[in-house]
Formats: structure tokens, sequence, C-alpha cells
């Protein structure tokens, strides 16, 4: 499934373009170490984490995209460093468990 | 030929644990080291003239690489972490060389090692280097992407914050810790 189809079924608000990229998987973590040792590529991640590093950690382990849940909004900096790294950022309300949720319906596994 | 579904080098050994941070009492001079238990010496001890006392902690991991070719195992526990180029100034030499490197779809990260007892960097061999680049370039699927772990040939030791590197200080908040 592509990260457009994504956004779209979840109604994430786009913090950069959803780049053309198939997300094969999903993984829900707020640990920079975590995701480095655990993380898959092709994975979407779902977090609260909004610190530059996340990024840096999702990057290093070709994660595709990273939806920032429960309205936590990344600085203006971390956005243009996932543009650069295409890697989309996108942000909701929702709580990691209903991301999880939806993801799950919308046939993510 | 037949493509194999495990890479030829793996994160392996993967020890969840903690960087405890200590600072000089007089000098103020911090030095970090990794711990299974979340359970810092709190009293500040001696140590010749200086006296240490806990500072920060953050949670971590150890690793090692394991080579599937092979089953030679390299252990990385000199790594306190890696710095990722876009957390550094703009205006300091390893963005500038991290901006002109992802022009190629490379990107730049640098091994920081953890402090010796005496004060100075403990090393990380090239081919160590070599052999933590491949491991995670091998995880990667996005086409033509690469990842460069550097030696810290910088000295960045000396100038960055504990929070630009990457280590889990706080959920959402890392405060700098220089």
């Amino acid at each position: 499934m592509k990260l457009h189809e994504i956004a779209e079924k979840l109604e994430l608000e786009k913090l950069t373009p959803a780049f053309d990229k198939e997300v094969t998987g999903v993984y829900i973590s707020d640990m920079v170490s975590d995701v480095i040792a655990n993380a898959k590529a092709g994975n979407l991640l779902v977090t609260v984490q909004v610190h530059a590093n996340a990024l840096a950690a999702a990057n290093l382990v070709d994660i595709v995209g990273i939806v920032v849940a429960q309205g936590k909004r990344p600085t203006d900096d971390v956005v243009k460093m996932a543009e650069k790294a295409e890697i989309s950022i996108f942000s909701t309300a929702l709580s990691r468990w209903q991301v999880a949720t939806k993801l799950y319906e919308a046939g993510l596994r | 030929m037949t493509e194999t579904a495990e890479p030829r080098f793996q994160l392996a050994d993967i020890q969840p644990g903690y960087v405890i941070i200590e600072r000089e009492m007089y000098s103020k001079v911090a030095r970090s080291y990794f711990s299974t238990e979340p359970v810092p010496p709190k009293e500040p001890y001696r140590e010749g003239l200086r006296v240490w006392s806990f500072w920060e902690m953050a949670q971590s991991l150890r690793f090692s690489v394991r080579d599937n070719q092979t089953g030679e195992t390299h252990r990385f526990d000199e790594l306190l972490g890696l710095l990722y180029y876009g957390c550094c100034k703009p205006d300091s030499e390893l963005y500038r060389i991290g901006e002109l490197a992802l022009q190629n779809k490379i990107f730049i990260y640098v091994a920081i090692a953890y402090e010796a007892p005496d004060g100075s960097r403990l090393d990380i061999p090239l081919e160590k280097l070599g052999v933590l680049n491949r491991a995670f370039n091998g995880r990667l699927q996005t086409k033509d992407k690469k990842i460069l772990i550097l030696p810290d040939y910088f000295g960045l030791y000396k100038e960055l914050s504990y929070g630009q590197i990457m280590l889990d200080f706080g959920l959402t908040a890392i405060e700098d810790k220089s």
C-alpha cells in the first residue's frame, strides 16, 4: 500500500509530501534504540516521539513514513530534515492504538 | 544466482540498557558508560584527584554484528551512539559534508565512542566500522540509498551534547546535555 493511500484512508495531516513509496509493514515505538534494533525497511513508524533523533533512526533503518500520533507535531527543522530524506511525516489526533487499528483495518499487517 | 533472504551482516546480541553519564565535580568534564541496570551510583565517588557524580541517564542498546557467511561476531561495546549529520549545526563541517553527500543519496552518520578511563576516546577500528556500515546498508530497500557511518575524525565528542547522539533521553523532550 502506498503512503498517499494510507494518508487518505486515515485522514492524516501531511506535514511533508506523501512520497511515492510502498509501505510493507508497521512498527510502533517511541524509542530510538528500539527502532534501530527492530524496525524494518519499508515500515511505517507510529510514534509520539518528535525529536530529530527519531527521524535519524527512521532514516538509518529505511522507514518510509512516520505517523505522529496524539496531536504531536515535530518542529519545522525536523520536517525539513524528513523531506530531504524523503520520509513522509503525517500528524493525527488519534492515539497510537487507534492508528494501529485503522492501519490493520486498511489491510496492513 | 539465488537471492538470499538474510543479508550477510546483521545486528546480533542486542542488549537493551542505559548510558550512565557522570560529571566531575570540579572540572565539570562529563563521561559515560553502558550499564544493563538503571541504577547508577548516586553518591559522588573519588578517583585520584577527581570526584565523579551521577548526572544523567539515557536508555540505549549494545549490540554485535554477525557475519552470516563466516559466523564471526564483531562486538561494538565501545560505541556510545551514532550522530546524524542533520542533528549538527548548519555551519558545522559535518553538516556541510552531509548536505554534499545527500546529493548522492548518501546519509552521513558519525560513530561516537565511549570515553576511556583516562579521558581519551576509545577507538573503533575502521575495519569494524566497515562491518557496521555493511550491516546497516544491508537493511536498506530504497533504491540507490546509502548509509555512511564515519569515525569521529571531526573530534565532535569535544563539542557535541549527549542530546545530539541517538539515545533515548525521554519520550518527547530531550534536553541538551553538554
